[in-house]
């Protein structure tokens, strides 16, 4: 336990000390953008990993929450008042979306996501006269949350920290709660937890209506970052690649999804200056990992190091 | 006195096959029901039309008195109705504790909450912990339900049951599978039930479960043939028929 929270503060510490150690601009914007999507793919897990529900439609959140603000601030709010309407709205639209979703379980809760997906895909693309179209809208500068200034990249990338940092508590506490263990029950036995008095419906929606507000947090980080939004970026495959970085980091973990995002991030924005087959490469590693560990990286790891251990021990006693 | 659970003229088809025919049932609060009939004759159908797994096509259920039929499953159990599950439903992965854990949380407002620690809420594993004692299980309470034998899991059911402190149980075959002694444990566990607790249990095996009733009713295929007591049903020459396959 002592040891853990040793663990969390030298963690802690490395985090914040990154800009200072690599300077390189960059990279620092590298990290913000992992960090953006870790909380992206930390808030599909709520409904993947917790809930048994698997969406490919969580996209839409980052684009709501981005053209929400976007728009807002073209027509000369505030950014606070902006960011706000922009959650709220994206939220909104989660809990409709849960709505009907929740309708279906398994491959039709998947369809129907995936269908929503591409329809606010489809009217960011083809609204022209609000959303620009394929050209995306663009905004001018980042906000200056209590007067600091975020545009230079390291206030930026501790700025992404601080808001992940709540976020993730959060989640965390969520998995940890009451309702976190309903949540879960309702994913592995529906039937019996309502025989038990459960309101599975209620719980899987409130879960979905979760995770849309974190994913539209993690929407709004990602329009400051960019300053701007198109339908490029909320594109299926979006939805898609979030999931692939909670199931390759490990689903049923708070941390497997994290460690999606890193991988795959790197991938994409390193490793695509040195091969040109990058999405080969991407292919690859989640085809090996998934082989050798299918429940992901972060169980997958933690069993390699428990066997391990193990070995000494039955080897004392032999 | 309002009956504890009434049923009235309960009709289910699947596709052409009734699965039920105009069963009508009254039980009394206190009471312990045996519900018996060969393979098929719809006792299961029975219970999943009363806790709302199913609905019925006519007729109407009351738990003292309020009619069920309209409400979804969770509200019923919210009036005082829980039930065990004859094919073993139980979170396997998890500890036993955990598993009456959910069952208590189920009527507890705390369900909703999203901030604190299940693991700090004493009171609910204290519980928890009493009503696996209360089966035979309270030294095995943080092993896996994945490391207990099928009888410990068909105590386990029992107890995520009676946590919930039931006015009326539904007890779905709990002896099936279960060796004598086995058996006979968790006839022990059923004596000790209070008596503001009302039980209908479903019974293959008429010979198991003779003792505990005192009414029998015997469906066959999808109808009551015979109902009364213990003795009465016994005697009678239809349940020699049916049952005893004379």
């Amino acid at each position: 336990m002592r040891r853990n929270w040793l663990a969390l503060v030298i963690l802690a510490i490395v985090l914040i000390a990154l800009p200072l150690a690599i300077r390189n601009e960059y990279y620092v914007n590298l990290a913000s953008q992992i960090l953006i999507y870790a909380l992206l793919a930390v808030s599909v897990n709520i409904l993947l990993g917790y809930g048994g529900m698997v969406s490919l439609g969580h996209a839409s959140f980052v684009g709501l929450a981005s053209y929400g603000a976007v728009l807002m601030l073209n027509a000369g709010f505030g950014h606070l008042l902006s960011a706000v309407v922009a959650i709220i709205f994206s939220t909104a639209c989660g809990a409709l979306f849960g709505l009907l979703a929740l309708r279906a379980s398994g491959i039709g809760f998947l369809m129907i996501t995936l269908a929503l997906g591409q329809i606010v895909w489809g009217i960011a693309y083809r609204a022209n006269t609000i959303t620009n179209g394929d050209n995306g809208l663009r905004y001018a500068e980042r906000p200056a949350p209590f007067g600091i200034d975020i545009n230079a990249a390291p206030n930026f990338y501790w700025f992404t920290l601080i808001v992940f940092a709540i976020a993730l508590f959060f989640v965390w506490r969520l998995t940890r709660s009451p309702f976190g263990a309903a949540l879960q029950g309702a994913r592995d036995q529906p039937r019996r937890m309502r025989m038990l008095g459960h309101n599975v419906w209620l719980i899987q929606w409130l879960a979905f209506v979760l995770a849309s507000f974190w994913g539209s947090v993690a929407g709004l980080l990602f329009v400051y970052y960019n300053l701007f939004i198109s339908p490029h970026a909320i594109a299926l495959q979006q939805s898609a690649e979030v999931l692939l970085m909670a199931i390759l980091g490990g689903a049923s973990t708070l941390t497997g999804p994290i460690l999606g995002a890193v991988i795959i991030t790197l991938v994409k924005n390193v490793a695509s200056t040195y091969i040109d087959r990058w999405n080969t490469l991407l292919g690859a590693i989640f085809v090996i990992v998934i082989m050798f560990m299918p429940f992901g990286l972060v169980p997958g790891l933690r069993q390699l190091w428990l066997r391990w251990k193990r070995p000494a021990k039955a080897e004392r006693a032999a | 006195m309002t009956p504890a659970l009434e049923v009235l003229g309960l009709n289910k088809r699947f596709g052409g096959l009734p699965a039920t025919k105009e069963v009508s049932l009254t039980v009394m609060p206190g009471e312990r029901r045996l519900i018996i009939g060969p393979n098929g004759a719809g006792k299961t159908t029975l219970f999943n039309l009363v806790t709302g797994d199913l609905s019925p096509d006519t007729g109407s259920v009351k738990l003292f008195g309020q009619e069920l039929l309209k409400l979804p499953t969770q509200q019923r159990v919210h009036l005082g109705l829980a039930r065990t599950y004859q094919i073993l439903t139980l979170f396997p992965k998890e500890t036993l504790v955990h598993n009456v854990v959910l069952a208590l949380l189920g009527l507890d407002r705390l369900r909703w909450n999203v901030w604190a620690f299940l693991s700090g809420q004493r009171h609910l594993y204290d519980t928890a912990r009493e009503a696996l004692a209360l089966v035979g299980l309270g030294s095995s309470a943080d092993r896996t339900v994945a490391e207990t034998s099928y009888g410990e899991r068909r105590r386990l059911e029992m107890a995520m049951a009676l946590a919930q402190k039931p006015k009326v149980l539904l007890l779905d075959e709990p002896l099936a599978g279960l060796s004598q002694e086995e058996r006979s444990q968790v006839r022990e566990v059923l004596a000790r039930v209070p008596r503001d607790v009302t039980i209908v249990m479903i019974e293959h095996d008429m010979d198991s479960a003779l003792a505990f009733a005192e009414r029998i009713t015997l469906l066959h295929y999808g109808e009551v043939i015979v109902e009364g007591t213990r003795a009465e049903v016994v005697a009678d020459p239809r349940t020699k028929e049916v049952y005893l396959g004379e």
